[in-house]
């Protein structure tokens, strides 16, 4: 089989944890590898003693480098459209296989292979484990959509991450994942609540409801009224839209605003998310 | 996220067993804690998730009365519940609207009263590992101090630290005169009055209430006030909606035939810790209701403000705030 793509980060020996929590975060499908830079790997990359980002296509060339001299790491979204390009591009000759899907399969199996020829297997997979997470995983049971879901999950997963990495439930979206954007809004014991901010462990014997699982005509009133434009803040917006009916608020389009200031819309769909909230408020008949 | 343990405690007892002696964080709301882990601001080896403790004691999560006409506020009570209750929208006004005008509707329904009042300030240093801060880090030093010091305070501050203290509730909390229950690790209740429950930030930012290590908020009293029906909590901010406050003002009012009988107030959004004014109220108290009165104590108000090279408008603000907030309530 083929190597896939692979990210791997140079950093100082004096380095902050917390930038590779940041490195971690620049892809949720390729585990980029982190390497000292004094090590005698990062001068085959040109890299020696620098903190540097690089991407490696599946032959092991390097596609895409970051080299950075205050100590800085680059733009996730830089990364990740590099990384993009060439998963695309070795995903292109396969059918019946979403990019997701794709990416999933192939990274367990062929994470030590993608390092090559910069570095050998055993040397990979000793970079894997070295690099682990120490926390343990335990049995978590969650209630969501009507069923229950067992998964095995470290006690730092947040309810967001559960949903969507481990349970396959993708509806609910990752904005700013600090609960500031509303687009991982769900329901919990019918609130609504940011995922985001929730540990799966404590969303335990609680019912969960996600957009998959939400069959409401508030979904409709958005389609009529134009309430979204990229359909990315959209799963948030429509649950929070839902709770908002159950809750106190007045009968303006400025309660509604307000009502509705934890989601975010970069689109700007407000006007639209407004006029479907108050068609669905007022009763006044169904889908247009 | 570093990892880290993690154990939902059925008891108060058992709570505070599992915090003692290590470092540990309870888990409520999770709306601050689980941010400042994400940024690694906060570390804890583990986290004793305090929610399931109301299965135990519901009144841990209620809103109940208390003789003489005030109520209790479990701490374990949403925000949203509390906001919306029609005991507190009557009898106080501005804790309810100091609720409402928090945060977002999600976070309202995750938040707690207990966690709200501890919630750690917004500024953005302290949110940052990359830069020095006494709070986060003591002796790193003050990044704001000459930095990006635009939202930050300008009372109570110290040569350490000029970080404002985020919450809208606390500040109708510190005028209401409300009351911390706390239990400790002796396993005894004790009380502490709201407006010594946060401390200056003086030589020690990194302290930022009278709570000891292990210490749980089981409820916040607030006193029976009749004259807080007419209050008010007034809040200025760079955006409508969803937003710390840049200025606000917690004021009640009692005016009998013009005359100002009895007044609170207290500031938000420019005190290093929720911000009673006594000198306001003193140049309130037995004074006619009037623009000059309220003016009066405005300036009383921000005599002792310092402020920096970019939030220097925060003294000005917050007096027309609190004139606003004044003249509503009197009128």
């Amino acid at each position: 089989m083929h190597a896939s793509p692979a990210l791997l980060v140079f950093h100082p020996d004096q380095w902050d944890p917390a930038r590779a929590e940041q490195v971690r975060a620049y892809s949720r499908t390729v585990t980029p590898v982190l390497i000292p830079s004094s090590d005698p790997r990062a001068a085959r990359y040109g890299v020696a003693g620098r903190s540097a980002v690089v991407v490696t296509d599946s032959d092991g060339e390097v596609v895409w480098r970051h080299i950075s001299g205050s100590g800085a790491l680059p733009k996730p979204a830089d990364v990740d459209a590099a990384l993009a390009e060439i998963i695309e591009a070795y995903a292109a000759p396969r059918t019946g296989w979403s990019r997701r899907e794709f990416v999933g399969t192939v990274l367990a199996a062929a994470f030590a292979l993608a390092l090559e020829p910069a570095m050998t297997r055993a040397e990979a997979a000793a970079m894997a484990t070295s690099h682990a997470a120490p926390g343990a995983t335990r049995p978590v049971t969650l209630h969501v959509n009507g069923r229950d879901i067992a998964l095995s999950l470290e006690p730092r997963v947040t309810l967001l991450d559960a949903l969507r990495e481990y349970a396959g439930l993708t509806g609910s979206k990752k904005g700013c994942d600090h609960g500031q954007c509303g687009a991982c809004t769900v329901h919990v014991d019918g609130r609504r609540v940011l995922s985001c901010l929730t540990l799966a462990m404590a969303a335990q014997g609680k019912q969960v409801t996600t957009i998959e699982g939400l069959d409401d005509p508030m979904q409709q009133a958005f389609i009529s009224h134009d309430g979204f434009q990229c359909g990315y803040c959209t799963p948030g917006q429509i649950m929070s839209a839902t709770a908002v009916m159950h809750e106190p608020w007045g009968p303006t389009d400025d309660d509604v605003r307000e009502a509705m200031s934890g989601n975010i819309c970069r689109c700007g769909a407000y006007v639209g998310i407004v006029e479907a909230i108050q068609q669905m408020r007022r009763g006044s008949g169904g889908p247009q | 996220m570093r990892a880290f343990e993690y154990v939902a405690a059925t008891d108060i007892a058992g709570a505070l067993r599992s915090a003692r002696g290590v470092d540990a964080r309870y888990l409520a709301g999770g709306t601050n804690l689980v941010d400042l882990m994400k940024l690694d601001v906060e570390r804890p080896s583990l986290v004793v998730d305090v929610t399931h403790l109301a299965n135990a004691d519901p009144s841990l999560a209620q809103i109940t009365e208390l003789p003489g006409g005030g109520l209790r506020l479990g701490g374990l009570a949403h925000m949203s519940d509390v906001a919306w209750d029609a005991r507190v929208r009557e009898r106080y006004p501005f804790v309810s609207q100091s609720l409402l005008l928090a945060a977002s509707g999600q976070l309202r329904n995750m938040a707690t009263m207990g966690g709200n009042i501890l919630q750690r300030t917004r500024c953005p240093y302290f949110r940052d590992t990359a830069t020095p801060c006494n709070k986060r880090d003591p002796g790193s030093g003050c990044s704001a101090l000459h930095g990006i010091n635009r939202t930050h305070a300008i009372l109570g501050t110290s040569e350490h630290c000029i970080a404002t203290h985020p919450s809208d509730f606390a500040v109708a909390l510190a005028a209401l005169d409300a009351t911390v229950r706390v239990r400790g690790e002796s396993g005894a209740d004790r009380t502490i009055p709201f407006t010594r429950f946060h401390v200056l930030p003086d030589a020690h930012p990194e302290r930022e209430t009278m709570l000891e290590h292990g210490d749980l908020i089981t409820a916040i009293d607030l006193p029976a006030l009749p004259f807080a029906r007419h209050s008010l909590y007034l809040k200025v901010r760079d955006r409508a909606s969803y937003a710390f406050a840049l200025a606000s003002a917690a004021v009640a009012l009692d005016v009998q035939g013009g005359t100002i009988r009895n007044a609170r107030v207290a500031l938000g959004g420019v005190g290093t810790k929720p911000w009673r004014s006594p000198e306001a109220e003193h140049a309130l108290v037995g004074r006619p209701a009037t623009p000059a009165t309220f003016a009066a104590a405005a300036n009383a108000a921000l005599a002792g403000a310092q402020p920096r090279e970019q939030n220097a408008f925060k003294v000005e603000l917050a007096k027309r705030t609190l004139v606003r907030a004044l003249t509503e309530v009197a009128a």
